[in-house]
């Protein structure tokens, strides 16, 4: 059984799911996950299309069936129960509004299907439309509205009926970008107001390391790996995640030399060196990465300095994009890495295309991965 | 017209033709109610305006009774077949083998009318002999008369008709229906039955209205199939029928079938419009505004 996800104290986790598979005929888009989360945070189901997120979410909600395995919600089984026997509620990403109700009419649905009284409904809707600052959008109808007010109306409709579990499913992904960072930064403080489990679903990286308090990676049907947004980008364990998330440069190699202190890799053109505590034997073929922004091109001086790592290149291009400006290097196995600059400290930087350069890195800086 | 690059007369030449068409399919229509307002009906070679076959029609008690049963036969297609289509549309949107289901559906269009007439007549007779003689052997007489030719077979075999007709019109509007509705409304704790009259049913009633509609004008037309399975009553269509081929159309009767022709196109027109209309409507709410008022 997989570890609570976040949590140190003894209730049992929100959401726990254990081997759980599912099949859509032949194909398996989901593979016997484990995963815990804890109450009370706000998790992020993150990974490629067609990985199997949005399949585990909509386990979760009760749309469809298993196929194998088990899922507790709060410490009960509730595998074979329907959305509307869970503790659960979701945002969808196509908006999902009833189109024939107004707002109004939208968010206080399912109190009307708990039969409160007019009196009740009309109070938790007002001030659940204040929660998502809708004030006064009572009686506008869905078609009146924008994308990201649709989403907020969404989003007090699943509020409203203080479910303990808030499942969302790609709920920004038809937003614009500047629509989409402005929700983000409300579905967090929403969730933090509340204190409910959020569990959120997206392929948006940016978004996920907004909002979440712990990501799980997911990849072909399976969990790849659980973290903090800190442990994810910054420590990436598996290759999978180096490679999905950030901007990480992959060198692949064979391990020639461990020591207490880490390992030396050989990737065919340099011996290159890493600390790391991973158990990796002699002759095991291994993948380090390096993030494009701890990468660096080195001038004479740098490369004096103690535990860098340096290997030669061969710079190819320049793509400003802003805040930051990428350049393009290739290393002698023909690997193209990506080495970024904040474009202010760039100014004084000019490389032309061809030119033989040096890039390094601090050894400590690389991670090391096994699989 | 809508790239820009098509010849205007070329376009108006498409629009003629069309036009010529749906006249060319009327016509006959047309005449019919023509002859309806002639004092000396079909045949005649004066032609004088006339009202009185509308007014005698209630006079005509073969009429009468005949425009009786048809709609009682309509009534019953209409609360049988109307939620058995509907039925068949929603299984639809669930089923992954959609091809093979349409088939399915519409495949009682595919045989004539009268050949479905024949073999639906053979089959009651026989599941009709066969139960009797169940009854027999049983020494009981309740099975007497099972399935007799009468208003439940001939109703069947209007069923049979009109069902694959229901379900496509309300799979026309139901095709735009957003299932996330449904999942919405469920994890909102609606049950599904809920979920489907609160949610769904107010935004597909015009397609299922629409059924209702249709199925009760296809009923009223039907005649090949409710001659063989209808055994001793009358439908209007069928009266038109035998008056034609046995005595020649009453003045009457022009004057009904004139109110059918005109009532019928009227309905289907009137359906057609209201259908468009509101799928351009359901398209145009479904287009999210940019932001009007932003919040932040």
């Amino acid at each position: 059984m997989a570890e609570p996800f976040s949590s140190t104290n003894t209730e049992p986790p929100a959401v726990e799911v254990v081997g759980l598979g599912k099949n859509y005929g032949p194909v398996k888009a989901l593979d016997s996950v484990n995963l815990s989360i804890a109450q009370g945070g706000y998790t992020v189901l993150l990974g490629p299309s067609g990985g199997g997120k949005t399949t585990l979410l909509r386990l979760l909600g009760g749309f469809i069936r298993p196929t194998a395995g088990k899922i507790l919600l709060h410490g009960r089984d509730v595998s074979g129960l329907p959305p509307n026997q869970r503790p659960t509620t979701m945002v969808f990403q196509s908006y999902a509004l009833f189109p024939h109700m107004n707002v109004e009419k939208n968010v206080g649905y399912g109190l009307k299907i708990q039969k409160k009284t007019k009196t009740d409904i009309a109070a938790s809707v007002e001030r659940i439309l204040s929660l998502v600052g809708l004030e006064g959008y009572n009686k506008r109808m869905p078609h009146e509205l924008s994308g990201g007010q649709q989403q907020r109306v969404q989003l007090a409709r699943s509020l409203v009926l203080e479910r303990d579990i808030l499942l969302l499913d790609e709920p920004l992904a038809a937003l614009d970008a500047k629509l989409r960072k402005d929700m983000c930064i409300e579905l967090k403080r929403i969730q933090e107001k509340i204190g409910i489990t959020f569990v959120h679903v997206t392929h948006n990286q940016e978004e996920a390391m907004t909002i979440a308090d712990r990501i799980a990676i997911i990849a072909d049907g399976k969990i790849v790996e659980e973290g903090s947004p800190r442990e994810i980008y910054e420590r990436p364990q598996r290759k999978f995640t180096a490679a999905f998330v950030g901007e990480n440069n992959l060198i692949e190699g064979k391990v020639i030399n461990v020591n207490g202190d880490g390992l030396t890799m050989d990737a065919g053109f340099a011996e290159l060196a890493a600390i790391t505590k991973k158990q990796a034997s002699v002759g095991s073929e291994i993948a380090i990465s390096i993030r494009s922004e701890l990468i660096r091109i080195l001038d004479g001086n740098d490369g004096q300095a103690e535990g860098v790592q340096k290997i030669p290149a061969t710079y190819l291009e320049e793509v400003y994009l802003g805040l930051t400006t990428m350049h393009l290097v290739r290393l002698p196995n023909g690997v193209e890495v990506a080495v970024r600059r904040i474009s202010d400290d760039d100014a004084d930087f000019g490389g032309t295309a061809g030119q033989e350069i040096i890039v390094g890195w601090n050894r400590e800086d690389a991670g090391v991965h096994t699989d | 017209m809508q790239d820009g690059f098509m010849n205007i007369w070329l376009y108006r030449l498409g629009w003629t033709y069309v036009l010529f068409i749906v006249f060319l399919l009327l016509a006959p229509v047309l005449y019919i109610v023509y002859i309806s307002f002639n004092e000396y009906t079909f045949g005649a070679r004066i032609y004088e305006f006339t009202t009185d076959w509308y007014t005698l029609i209630l006079a005509d008690k073969i009429l009468v009774a005949s425009l009786k049963w048809t709609g009682f036969l309509a009534v019953g297609v209409m609360a049988t077949a109307v939620p058995m289509g509907l039925l068949a549309a929603k299984f639809y949107k669930s089923t992954r083998h959609k091809v093979a289901f349409v088939t399915l559906m519409l495949s009682p269009l595919f045989v004539p009318a009268d050949i479905m007439g024949s073999a639906l007549l053979i089959y009651f007779k026989n599941i009709n002999h066969a139960v009797e003689a169940f009854g027999a052997f049983l020494g009981v007489t309740w099975f007497h008369g099972f399935l007799q030719l009468g208003f439940t077979t001939a109703l069947i075999g209007q069923i049979i008709y009109t069902v694959p007709y229901a379900f496509i019109v309300i799979l026309i509007t139901m095709s735009r229906y957003r299932d996330q509705q449904t999942e919405a409304a469920r994890g909102c704790g609606a049950n599904a039955w809920q979920a489907f009259w609160q949610v769904e049913f107010p935004q597909i009633k015009v397609g299922v209205f629409s059924s209702l509609a249709f199925v009760t004008i296809l009923s009223f037309n039907e005649a090949t199939r409710t001659a063989l399975l209808k055994g001793g009553f009358d439908t209007f269509p069928n009266v038109l029928v035998s008056q034609m081929l046995n005595i020649g159309m009453s003045g009457e009767s022009y004057a009904m079938a004139g109110i059918m022709a005109v009532v019928s196109m009227v309905f289907i027109g009137s359906i057609i419009i209201i259908t468009l209309i509101r799928a351009r409507g359901i398209e145009r709410k479904f287009q999210p505004k940019a932001e009007p008022n932003p919040i932040n």
